[in-house]
């Protein structure tokens, strides 16, 4: 019986002809390690994050009378609400990092080499989109930290001369964070930002299928996958396997370090009339904030980080010296090393008061 | 070839067992809410409260209060006061609340009219059924 | 690198050159200056806040003031009311705005309280505890007679910290009578006070596990501040006989924070739970994808 609904269903589908031809006999290079599939596990942070942001759409309300405490009852009242509300918190903050692994490891492979730079460019995008993600996501609690923060990076824009305060203003709906915000940003992150995401993340994936998974410089096999492995079931295990490990470090953190993301400021409602002591925004914009504040001129502290915004996203066509191999490039290690110090310093002194 | 395939049914089994430590917790969020929705309902009668004069009860577990105010009905306030959570009482010559602890005061309808309070107090649903009033 | 064989062509290096002197006059142009980044970029509290210009403390902090008035804003800067964002003006009235006008009666000013109208002065606010008060003994003796313990005998009129248990001691009471009254309220009040110090500790270390504290919090500053308004009746047998009905709420609210301690542990265990399959799950995979390495 089972195998006469599956002949049928293969008529009409053909999905063993799809098996046989994307899965069993496309190839990934030989050598292909562990840090190839994180690319993977970020398209599964997302979808984590859809699945379990779906399930709080369900109880949260996005009025600032009411969003605090839908917050707080879904924490505490509606069973295993706090499962899916630190769920999603917990893999907002590793998503960033995953997505900084998987960039690291690709430039450090350097496979963003011709002809894979619209591929490296579509990436740096989806890192924008991410952290526009998680702003307008951290606003929507309705927290002092939320609220404070917001304000903080809604007034960044003012540094342009002309037009600075007009963008704060579209952005914030207003000449302060309120109601009036947090249901532009709700709107942005349930509704508008998702359909962008996955678009270029589409765009994306089809770069990498169409041009293939770039040999590592150290495999002894040629570009053209001559000796390579089937994706299925080999590239797929590892990927699987990558997934496991991804949920395991969500849930040790769950367990082990609950309040890691939610200091005292996120769980105080809101109260536009205080300003907490030390409010700092989430630890992936402490570095551009830092670099902010020791900018003394604030039009050339943003066009800065413009700048280097631009050179980050098209560094590709920057950097076009084909050798493959970072171990004969002394100068980009130099560069690359230099740049990390740099982020990670500014990062932990943006953490000081 | 064993190997690979105990190695798959153990996979199949803690999997399995994933999915439903997540199907369990799932279905019991999206459960409607037993109790909270139906609520709580008090009768009191008309008679009890006369014009001018506010009768104290306990709703849901939080102490409050109904008022019969001369020109606008009968009106249900939670007493629990918005600044720190004292209770607060009903003036009945100067048709206020006030509250014993920081002289918070609030109108009759529960408008915060002074002191450290920053919300006003929250109402109570209220209706008048015949020679009943229904809370809740 | 490549965009740099762009910088050859003349016609590029001039635009380049003038872009970045555009650039570099705009930026100066338009500069802010370190200080006031910090301050733009943060939203201004309208609470009043110690930059503003206060009347009262500029005056009373400054040397020609008199040292028994020059220590009150240093006195009241360590009080529990500065901490509440009581003021100056919330007691004493008059204009803390205006210099001019700080000490006007028509900004109702009062000045110093005579020692007989002390609770009145503070029962503005404390309503509930002037009510009991005035109906005490204590209270009775200052109408009576003009002598007694007031407000400020016991709490302070400056520095007055949080009230405790501590307040009621041999060397105060004695002042008029015998400490035996004294001892006997302070046991009747004992037990409930460690009680409610002992629910603040559990709600601060519940608070630090992340769970919002707010409603508890509330009932027991309702159930604290109903229980010490009750004291200032010195009626030690009243107190007595309404202890029972102050420690039910107390353990009602104990029984809640439990409650919350409970669900704290059955959420980190459940996810202990989570963990331990996805960690036997990467094992599990890892070995599974091992046997097909070809």
């Amino acid at each position: 019986m089972r195998q006469k609904i599956k002949e049928r269903w293969e008529e009409r589908v053909g999905l063993k002809e799809i098996i046989r031809t994307k899965l069993k006999e496309y190839k990934v290079p030989k050598g292909v390690n562990i840090f190839y599939t994180l690319g993977i596990v970020t398209l599964l942070a997302y979808m984590v994050q859809a699945v379990s942001g779906y399930f709080l759409l369900i109880y949260y309300i996005p009025h600032p009378d009411h969003a605090f405490k839908s917050v707080q009852d879904m924490m505490n009242v509606v069973p295993f609400g706090w499962l899916l509300r630190m769920v999603h918190i917990v893999v907002s903050n590793l998503m960033v990092v995953v997505i900084i692994l998987h960039l690291l490891s690709i430039f450090i492979m350097l496979s963003y080499k011709k002809p894979r730079e619209l591929t490296w460019v579509a990436g740096v995008c989806l890192l924008f989109v991410t952290l526009i993600f998680c702003l307008s996501g951290y606003l929507l609690p309705w927290s002092q930290r939320s609220l404070w923060a917001t304000t903080i990076v809604t007034n960044i824009p003012t540094a342009f001369p002309v037009i600075g305060e007009y963008i704060a203003n579209m952005l914030r709906g207003g000449e302060n964070v309120s109601g009036i915000t947090l249901s532009r940003f709700f709107a942005l992150h349930i509704a508008f930002l998702p359909p962008i995401f996955l678009s270029i993340v589409g765009f994306h994936i089809f770069l990498v299928r169409r041009l293939g998974l770039s040999t590592p410089s150290v495999s002894k096999s040629a570009e053209g996958h001559a000796d390579a492995h089937s994706f299925y079931p080999y590239f797929f295990l590892k990927q699987v396997f990558m997934i496991m490990v991804f949920f395991s470090v969500v849930f040790f953190m769950i367990t082990f370090m609950p309040t890691l993301f939610t200091p005292e400021a996120a769980n105080t409602p809101a109260d536009p009339l205080k300003t907490p002591l030390h409010i700092k925004p989430e630890w992936y914009f402490l570095a551009p904030y830092q670099m902010l504040r020791i900018i003394p001129n604030k039009f050339f502290g943003i066009s800065m980080q413009i700048l280097l915004i631009a050179i980050f996203m098209l560094w590709p066509f920057l950097d076009t010296k084909e050798e493959k191999n970072i171990l004969k490039r002394p100068l980009l290690i130099v560069m690359l090393i230099a740049a990390l110090a740099i982020w990670v310093s500014l990062t932990i002194w943006g953490k000081r008061p | 070839m064993k190997r690979r395939n105990f190695l798959k049914l153990l996979t199949f089994i803690l999997g399995s067992t994933a999915v439903s430590s997540f199907a369990y917790p799932l279905i019991r969020f999206l459960a409607p809410p037993q109790t909270k929705a139906t609520g709580e309902r008090i009768s009191i009668k008309k008679s009890d409260i006369p014009l001018g004069k506010g009768q104290e009860i306990v709703f849901g577990g939080t102490p409050a209060i109904v008022v019969n105010v001369q020109g606008m009905g009968y009106i249900a306030l939670s007493r629990v006061c918005t600044h720190l959570g004292c209770l607060v009482e009903y003036n009945k010559e100067t048709n206020r609340f006030i509250c014993p602890c920081h002289a918070g005061t609030f109108s009759v309808e529960g408008h915060v009219i002074s002191g450290p309070p920053p919300k006003p107090l929250a109402r109570l649903p209220l209706n008048v059924q015949g020679d009943n009033i229904i809370i809740g | 690198m490549g965009i740099f064989n762009y910088l050859g062509k003349a016609p590029m290096r001039y635009f380049l050159l003038s872009a970045l002197i555009i650039f570099i006059l705009a930026s100066s142009a338009t500069a802010g200056y370190r200080e006031a980044f910090e301050k733009e970029f943060l939203y201004k509290s309208w609470g009043t806040e110690e930059q503003e210009i206060n009347a009262c403390l500029s005056c009373h902090s400054s040397d020609i003031m008199k040292p028994e008035f020059q220590s009150i804003p240093g006195e009241w800067k360590r009080s529990w009311h500065y901490q509440n964002n009581v003021l100056c003006h919330d007691c004493h009235g008059g204009d803390y705005k205006d210099a001019t006008m700080s000490m006007s009666h028509q900004r109702g000013f009062v000045g110093t309280p005579k020692y007989a109208d002390i609770p009145e002065f503070c029962g503005k606010c404390h309503i509930g505890i002037l009510r009991n008060y005035l109906e005490s003994g204590h209270g009775k003796a200052l109408q009576a007679t003009g002598k007694g313990p007031n407000c400020i005998t016991c709490h302070g009129s400056h520095n007055i910290q949080k009230a405790s248990i501590d307040i009621i001691n041999e060397g105060r009471c004695t002042k008029c009578h015998t400490y035996e009254r004294a001892k006997i309220m302070k046991q009747a009040l004992f037990a409930t006070e460690n009680k409610i110090r002992d629910i603040d500790n559990l709600l601060e270390n519940l608070k630090l596990e992340g769970m919002y504290t707010g409603n508890e919090k509330r009932e027991l500053f309702s159930t604290q501040a109903e229980f010490r308004t009750l004291f200032h009746t010195i009626d030690a047998d009243l107190v007595k006989k309404r202890t029972d009905e102050f420690m039910q709420k107390l353990s009602a609210i104990e029984a809640k924070i439990k409650a919350s301690f409970d669900e704290l542990s059955f959420r980190k265990n459940f996810s202990a739970f989570l963990m331990l399959i996805f960690i036997g799950l990467s094992v599990v995979v890892s070995l599974l994808s091992k046997t097909y390495k070809d």
